[in-house]
C-alpha cells in the first residue's frame, strides 16, 4: 500500500518503526485437516457453538469435475476496523506496534456493536457458563496469539497448520515471508468493497466461498433445526 | 451437498426492535408535548404526553440495559474516561441521559401549572433532546457498512418520520374524542406515514439493484415470515393502509377511522422495525 492510499490516522501498514502482523493463507496447500479450529480451541478454551477460527468447505461444480475448496477464516485485524470504531467504551482497540485488535474484557459491556459492525463474523458473544476460564458473557475474537507473538512464536493456528497454508509475520518488514508472499503472489483479501483493509490475505480462495451466493438465501431454512439447538444450549 | 457452513447468531435481537419502537413513540410523545406549547388545539394532551413519554423512557432504558449481556456494566458508557465518541451509541447514552434530566425538569415545571416561558423553553430543548433519539438509533443501524439496507444514510430520516407517525399515534388515541385535536394529529399521521411509505420505497429500490448481498437481503425481507411482516404488515397494513384511511377520514371526520388507522400505524411501525433490524442481519449469519 502506497502512502497515498492511507487515509485513516489508525492505518500501519508502510509506517517506518512500526510492525503490521498479518497473515497469508496459501488456501491451495489447506487440506480441511481442522487442525487449526482444534489448535485454536485447546489454546483459548474456546466454548463450543463459537470459534475464533473456522475452516468452512464448499463442493463445487458437478461429478466428476468437483473440488471441495477450504477458505480458513479468522478475525482480519483490519487497518480500518469498523468493530473499533463502533464500540462505545473503547472495550476493542487497536495496537499501535503490530495492528492486533484485541478486547478489554472487564470494559465490555456486551452491546454487540462490535459484531453488527464486523463484516467478517470474526466476534461471538461468550456464553454465561464455562467451566475452566471465568470470561463469560463479552464479546471474544481471535487475538492473532497477541500472547505468543510477543513472546517471537508464530499464533497456535500457524505452528500447527501441516500443510503450511497459514504464514504469519510483520507485513512491514520486507525481509518476512508474508511480505515475500503478498508480493510474489495474486492475493485477495474478503469483502474489499468494505475498505477494512484487511490484514489476511489469501492466496487461491474461490469466489464460491468470498461472495454471497444464491444458496446463502435457501440456508437459513435448511439449517432453522441447528439454529434452534444451538440457541437454546446457549440461552440466546 | 456436504458444504460446511459455519453459522453465527444476529448481534441484535428482538429487544433492540422493542426499543426502537419504545423510543420512537416517546419522541413523538415529546413533540407532541412540545406542540401544544405553539398549537392551543394540542392543549390538553401536554401533560399527558410528557408523562407518557417519561414513562416510556424509564421501560426503553431498562429495555436497553436488559439486553445488554454486562447489564451492570451500563455505567461504563457513561464513564468520561471510556466514552468513545466515534460510536454512536456513546452520543445515544449521552442524548437519553440529557432527555431524561430535561424531561423530569419539564415536567416539575408542568406541575407548577403555570404557562411560564421556562416550561415553554424547557419543553422546546426536551422536543429537540427527543429528536436525537430516533436519529441516534437510525444512525446507529447506518454506520454499519457491511449491512445492506442499514447503510443509507436516510435511516436516521426513517427513524424520525416513523418516531412522529406512531407518537401522533398515540396521541390520537389519546386525545379520545377532541375533534380539534384529532384535526391536527391527523395530519402529522398523513404527513409523516406517507413520508415513512416514500422512504421504504427509496429503500427498497436501491437494495433491490444492489449487489449481490443487497439482491439476497431484499429476497429475505420480501418473502417468507419476513415479508408478511415487512412487506404484509409494516408497508400495506401498517403504512399503505392508514394513509388511504387517514386520506378519506377527512373527508368524513370520523374518529373511528382515526382511531383504527392510529392502531394500524402503531402495528405497522413495530412490524417495520423489527423487520429492519433483523432481516439485514439475516444474510451475514451465514457468511
Amino acid at each position: 500500500m502506497s502512502e497515498e492510499l492511507r487515509v485513516s490516522p489508525i492505518e500501519t501498514r508502510e509506517v517506518p518503526g512500526k510492525r503490521r502482523f498479518a497473515m497469508v493463507v496459501d488456501v491451495r496447500r489447506c487440506i480441511g485437516c481442522m487442525a487449526c479450529q482444534v489448535a485454536c480451541k485447546a489454546e483459548y478454551d474456546t466454548p463450543l457453538g463459537v470459534n475464533r477460527t473456522w475452516v468452512p468447505y464448499k463442493v463445487v461444480g458437478k461429478y466428476p469435475n468437483v473440488k471441495k475448496h477450504f477458505l480458513p477464516r479468522l478475525c482480519n485485524h483490519c487497518d480500518d476496523p469498523p468493530c473499533v470504531r463502533n464500540c462505545p467504551v473503547e472495550a476493542t482497540f487497536k495496537v499501535d506496534d503490530g495492528g492486533f485488535i484485541l478486547q478489554r474484557y472487564e470494559r465490555c459491556i456486551g452491546c454487540r456493536s462490535c459484531m453488527a459492525a464486523c463484516p467478517y463474523n470474526a466476534r461471538f458473544m461468550l456464553p454465561a457458563h464455562r467451566t475452566y476460564t471465568p470470561i463469560t458473557n463479552v464479546v471474544d475474537k481471535c487475538t492473532f496469539c497477541f500472547h505468543r507473538v510477543t513472546q517471537n512464536l508464530v499464533p497456535a493456528c500457524v505452528q500447527t497448520c501441516i500443510g503450511r497454508s497459514r504464514v504469519f509475520g510483520d507485513l512491514n518488514d520486507p525481509t518476512s515471508e508474508v511480505s515475500y508472499l503478498v508480493a510474489k503472489n495474486a492475493t485477495q483479501v474478503l469483502r474489499p468493497e468494505q475498505g477494512t483493509k484487511p490484514h489476511v490475505f489469501y492466496i487461491g480462495a474461490d469466489r464460491n466461498q468470498t461472495e454471497f451466493g444464491r444458496d446463502a438465501y435457501r440456508q437459513p431454512e435448511v439449517m432453522e433445526l441447528e439454529r434452534a439447538a444451538f440457541k437454546r444450549h446457549f440461552k440466546i | 451437498m456436504g458444504d460446511y457452513v459455519w453459522f453465527h447468531d444476529v448481534s441484535w435481537h428482538a429487544t433492540y426492535a422493542i426499543y426502537f419502537f419504545v423510543i420512537g413513540i416517546l419522541a413523538g410523545l415529546s413533540f407532541l408535548s412540545y406542540g401544544s406549547w405553539m398549537m392551543p388545539a394540542l392543549r390538553p394532551l401536554r401533560e399527558k404526553a410528557a408523562y407518557g413519554s417519561l414513562g416510556l423512557l424509564v421501560v426503553g432504558g431498562l429495555l436497553l440495559i436488559a439486553d445488554l449481556s454486562q447489564p451492570l456494566r451500563f455505567l461504563n458508557i457513561l464513564n468520561p474516561a471510556y466514552l468513545h465518541f466515534t460510536s454512536p451509541l456513546a452520543w445515544g447514552a449521552l442524548n437519553i441521559v440529557a432527555f431524561g434530566v430535561c424531561s423530569l425538569l419539564y415536567i416539575v415545571e408542568l406541575r407548577k401549572g403555570e404557562e411560564s416561558v421556562r416550561g415553554k423553553t424547557l419543553a422546546m430543548v426536551t422536543a429537540l433532546l427527543a429528536l436525537g433519539l430516533p436519529i441516534y438509533t437510525g444512525y446507529d443501524l447506518s454506520v454499519h457498512q457491511s449491512r445492506p439496507m442499514w447503510n443509507t444514510p436516510i435511516m436516521p430520516v426513517l427513524f424520525v418520520a416513523l418516531a412522529i407517525a406512531s407518537g401522533s399515534a398515540v396521541g390520537t388515541l389519546l386525545a379520545g374524542g377532541n375533534q380539534a385535536a384529532q384535526k391536527i394529529l391527523r395530519e402529522f399521521m398523513l404527513w409523516s406515514t406517507a413520508a415513512v411509505g416514500v422512504m421504504l420505497i427509496g429503500i427498497l429500490g436501491t437494495t433491490n439493484y444492489g449487489g449481490s448481498a443487497e439482491e439476497l437481503t431484499f429476497m429475505i425481507l420480501t418473502t417468507g415470515t419476513m415479508g408478511m411482516l415487512f412487506i404484509g404488515v409494516g408497508f400495506l397494513a401498517g403504512t399503505a393502509a392508514p394513509v388511504a384511511m387517514l386520506f378519506f377520514a377527512h373527508l368524513k371526520e370520523r374518529t373511528t377511522g382515526l382511531f383504527l388507522a392510529a392502531i394500524l400505524i402503531l402495528l405497522g411501525s413495530a412490524a417495520l422495525r423489527y423487520a429492519l433490524l433483523m432481516g439485514p442481519q439475516q444474510l451475514q449469519t451465514l457468511y
